[in-house]
């Protein structure tokens, strides 16, 4: 037999929880190959036995551009802030499929999981991270397009698109703040399943993306900033299309996506620990 | 020595029979609003009772595992095995008590978790293994010699959905057998495949435990308990009945089953509707 030498203290110790636990995000990072087989997995699976693949990631953005520059851009005229309008629309649908549908899975995500969470030990976050992770390359396909949309409409960039990451980042935080949130509620309500999809149509419309905020009457404009998802878009706008920064309202924006993202974390470490018994 | 795992007094409280029989699965936002709403009104009346049943699956729980020990862990369905393998591998926690690890934990709960039908046998492995707690760099190494030992060299980069039910087992138990944990947690894996592939996985399982590898194994297969193991515990209502020599236990269990006129201590608690055997899918249906 061979000999072990035992750790002073217990690597792994059992005990039920008193109180409210911290996020401990250093849990995730020790877990990150998980996280990335995972996210790996979902991005797989998604265009298994398509005909047409990634280039989904495509055409749905882009028939909606059509859609709405056509309807508001043609129809309903309405003002773009001195862009063409199928580029106002596309550039803010693109964060917003990628926000929408990272919403939608990663609110999903634990239930469509449920074989992982009753047989396996990991930091439960991870699930919904995937899935939200696995949209980013959707995303990330859906610039290609713009690469194309930009020069055609005669648009050039400017320094401002270094702001772009920073948006990203603060998008995918966004989306797994309320996909942590979303997730922990579904395991216990599956009333979440009904209630999401209209409340992401709600959300679309809180936001500006077919309407620019500078078309929201100032008294209601501040109503506009408490939907931390309407500064990132503007944001988006202005990165890309080299138009004045509104810092206040990305700031507010930002500040908001942050303790979102804590606020709900805390609140899924807490409800954690009945997942494998309820779901 | 100093063990390797100690427990101590672990618990581990259900509820049942709340809406209607089984276990809580489905709760709506409008049923919570509805209790809440009730909830003062019948405490007023005084008409307000617990709509739920508390049973205890696991209740007191208390032994040590020695490094390099081979612990089985045996009992009817509904014993508390499968819970006690769950808390020690923190998939769910317990409601009082404690434990203490000193080691890895590698646990094994079910052949295939988190196979994914659509990806290839390849995929799978590296999936499964990292779900299983693997590196990355472990599983390349190990690669050639898990599709080996599950005699599928063929058949890797065809979707798993493919594979005969014989075929998926086999690739999913041949990931799971090169963990490498400190301690191994199994839960009823060893009867798959044929004839030949069961008699595989047994030997597999003789050498890691040789290996001086700490396991904890729940069976109910008398045989492969007292093949393998040089400790058995018999759970009986969620609480440790007998500990000993696998023979002696072993006996003690078959006494203990062939009696019914000593039911009552185990007639189990799931008894009635809703067995609760350790697959799962049974358990939730």
């Amino acid at each position: 037999m061979q000999l072990q030498t035992l750790p002073e203290q217990p690597i792994v110790t059992i005990e039920p929880r008193r109180s409210w636990v911290e996020l401990r995000l250093e849990d995730i990072w020790a877990y990150r190959e998980l996280l990335y087989f995972l996210t790996w997995r979902d991005v797989k699976v998604r265009y298994k036995q398509t005909a047409l693949g990634a280039a989904w990631a495509v055409i749905q953005p882009l028939f909606m551009m059509i859609i709405f520059a056509f309807a508001f851009g043609k129809l309903v005229r309405v003002p773009t802030d001195g862009v063409p309008a199928p580029l106002f629309y596309y550039v803010a649908i693109m964060p917003w499929t990628f926000f929408s549908n990272a919403l939608a899975s990663s609110s999903n995500s634990l239930i469509a999981n449920s074989n992982l969470i009753t047989k396996v030990y990991f930091p439960r976050m991870i699930i919904p991270f995937a899935a939200v992770g696995s949209g980013l390359l959707d995303f990330g396909i859906a610039f290609v397009l713009l690469l194309g949309l930009m020069p055609y409409y005669g648009m050039a960039i400017s320094w401002q698109i270094v702001m772009l990451p920073v948006l990203i980042v603060l998008t995918t935080l966004l989306a797994s703040a309320f996909g942590l949130c979303m997730s922990a509620l579904s395991v216990i309500y599956r009333d979440v399943r009904h209630a999401l999809p209209f409340i992401i149509q709600l959300w679309m419309f809180a936001t500006p993306i077919i309407y620019p905020l500078s078309l929201v009457p100032g008294k209601w404009r501040w109503l506009i900033r408490f939907n931390p998802l309407s500064g990132l878009i503007e944001g988006y706008r202005a990165s890309l299309f080299g138009l004045p920064f509104d810092w206040i309202g990305l700031s507010f924006s930002a500040g908001l996506t942050l303790i979102c993202f804590y606020a709900f974390g805390r609140v899924f470490r807490h409800m954690e620990k009945i997942f494998a018994d309820v779901i | 020595m100093r063990p390797i795992i100690t427990i101590e007094g672990l618990s581990k409280q259900y509820r049942i029979g709340a809406y209607g029989g089984s276990r809580i699965r489905y709760i709506t936002l409008r049923d919570s609003l509805v209790k809440m709403a009730r909830a003062p009104l019948e405490r007023l009346r005084g008409t307000h009772q617990p709509t739920t049943e508390l049973i205890w699956a696991l209740k007191d729980v208390t032994f040590d595992v020695m490094p390099g020990e081979v612990i089985g862990i045996i009992g009817r369905n509904g014993s508390g095995k499968s819970t006690l393998l769950k808390i020690l591998s923190r998939i769910t926690e317990p409601t009082s008590g404690r434990a203490e690890l000193f080691g890895r934990v590698g646990s094994l709960l079910e052949v295939g978790t988190g196979f994914h039908p659509d990806l290839t046998g390849r995929e799978n492995v590296y999936l499964n293994g990292a779900i299983l707690g693997m590196r990355r760099r472990e599983i390349e190494e190990k690669f050639d010699e898990i599709v080996a030992f599950a005699e599928i060299e063929k058949l890797l980069d065809t979707p798993v959905k493919h594979y005969s039910s014989g075929m998926y087992v086999r690739l999913a138990f041949a990931v799971a057998a090169h963990l490498n944990p400190d301690i191994l947690i199994v839960d009823e894996v060893l009867s798959v495949g044929d004839v030949s592939f069961q008699r595989k996985c047994l030997d597999k399982m003789e050498d890691v435990t040789r290996s001086g590898r700490t396991v904890l194994i729940v069976s109910h297969s008398m045989a492969t308990v007292t093949q393998l193991c040089e400790n058995v515990i018999l759970l009986v209502d969620g609480q440790v009945a007998k500990m000993g020599s696998p023979r002696e236990v072993v006996e003690y269990y078959t006494t203990l089953c062939n009696s019914p006129a000593e039911g009552p201590s185990l007639s189990a608690v799931w008894s009635g509707s809703a067995p609760a055997t350790g697959k799962e899918g049974v358990r939730n249906e």
